[in-house]
């Protein structure tokens, strides 16, 4: 593993690569910040509305800390990339872009999105690019809580009713294949691996797995066999599901973007 | 299986450590199925307003409590100031010292 390098001593190829891992980071928290936060005031009691609405105001403040990373290597402010960047140029994970859904669908995904965090977060704990590490470590307590809520309510919510454990079930199957495609590869992967910026895609994809499969075995759900990962989001090819969210995200900024706030 | 249209869960309790070896407070209360969906969601309830290293949950039903109307059970009918604690000004330090390392 390399040296734990700065943005200043990063040669021109791993800044590219470096730059390219902190888009998909930043979009995906943003994305589901944005799209958990839709449950602010209708989750099913006052007590999950709190924890859930606090939790998608994590992930607005995980996001604006990588936008910053991004920003500190020379790419626009956070704002530019939150407010002013069309859907297209998103590099978000399909997993966050789809629709809110019903509770049971937005718990698995909160669930298979936050087990992933925790092992990138994890890894990256110990990246050769500094600032990401050290960003990496001051994250890991709030990503723990989002993991134990995650787990939590996968298990409560599988040993229910009859009702919530179709539910359950039905947004593992449908949810699946989308967790998978969080670990869609891009060309900088290569670079990233050897450059020890982060372990590779589909190393962490193996852990991911492991870890959501023995849950979800403990509380008797399938897993579902031999699914395709679905890939795009990486590339900027999203759900139909995006750019209504980024068009209601963007609408309040885009009245008067020079404005102070 | 409880009554899943009532979403009036049971009460639980809610307590408190700002650090090691300090108190555990009482802060609240909070609506949950059991016990460990209490903690979870009393972290974001409460845990998230000052500092905390230490949470329990209690359930509302385990707890006895004597009746306000036998308030006058605690009052002292004679002078009783040489049993109050207010003089020992170590306390809070001994027991720094003594649970260091404990809850």
């Amino acid at each position: 593993m390399a040296e734990k390098t700065s943005g200043r001593t990063l040669t021109p190829q791993a800044k590219a690569a470096v730059i390219d891992l902190l888009y998909r980071l930043a979009d995906d928290n943003l994305v589901l910040g944005h799209r958990n936060s839709e449950w602010t005031g209708l989750a099913p009691i006052l007590e999950s509305d709190i924890a859930f609405s606090s939790m998608a105001q994590d992930k607005m403040g995980h996001a604006l800390t990588l936008y910053k990373l991004l920003e500190d290597l020379g790419e626009p402010d956070p704002d530019r990339q939150a407010f002013l960047r069309p859907a297209g140029a998103f590099r978000c994970c399909s997993l966050v872009c789809l629709e809110r859904g019903d509770w049971a669908l937005s718990i698995v995904r909160h669930f298979f999105f936050d087990e992933a965090a925790q092992i990138r977060f994890d890894a990256l704990a110990s990246s050769s690019y500094a600032p990401l590490a050290e960003v990496a470590s001051k994250l890991r307590g709030e990503l723990k809580y989002h993991v134990m809520h995650g787990r939590t309510n996968v298990r409560k919510l599988a040993r229910g009713t009859e009702e919530s454990r179709t539910r359950m079930q039905a947004a593992v199957d449908r949810l699946y294949p989308h967790g998978l495609g969080i670990f869609e590869p891009t060309d900088a992967d290569e670079t990233i691996a050897a450059e020890g910026i982060q372990p590779a895609e589909a190393e962490l994809c193996k852990t991911w797995q492991e870890r959501c499969g023995a849950i979800l075995d403990e509380v008797e759900l399938a897993v579902p066999l031999g699914c395709e990962p679905v890939y795009g989001g990486r590339r900027g090819e999203h759900p139909a599901t995006l750019p209504p969210l980024v068009e209601n995200m963007q609408i309040v900024y885009r009245l008067d973007p020079v404005a102070e706030w | 299986m409880p009554d899943t249209n009532d979403t009036q869960w049971p009460v639980y309790e809610v307590f408190q450590q700002q650090a090691r070896g300090e108190p555990h407070v009482h802060v609240g209360s909070i609506h949950a199925p059991d016990g460990e969906s209490a903690l979870v969601l009393a972290k974001e309830q409460y845990g998230r307003r000052q500092a905390c290293v230490h949470m329990w949950v209690v359930p509302a039903e385990a707890i006895l409590a004597t009746a306000y109307e036998d308030a006058d059970i605690f009052e002292h009918g004679t002078d009783k100031s040489y049993r109050e604690a207010f003089g020992y000004q170590t306390t809070k330090r001994a027991r720094e010292i003594g649970d260091e390392g404990e809850l």
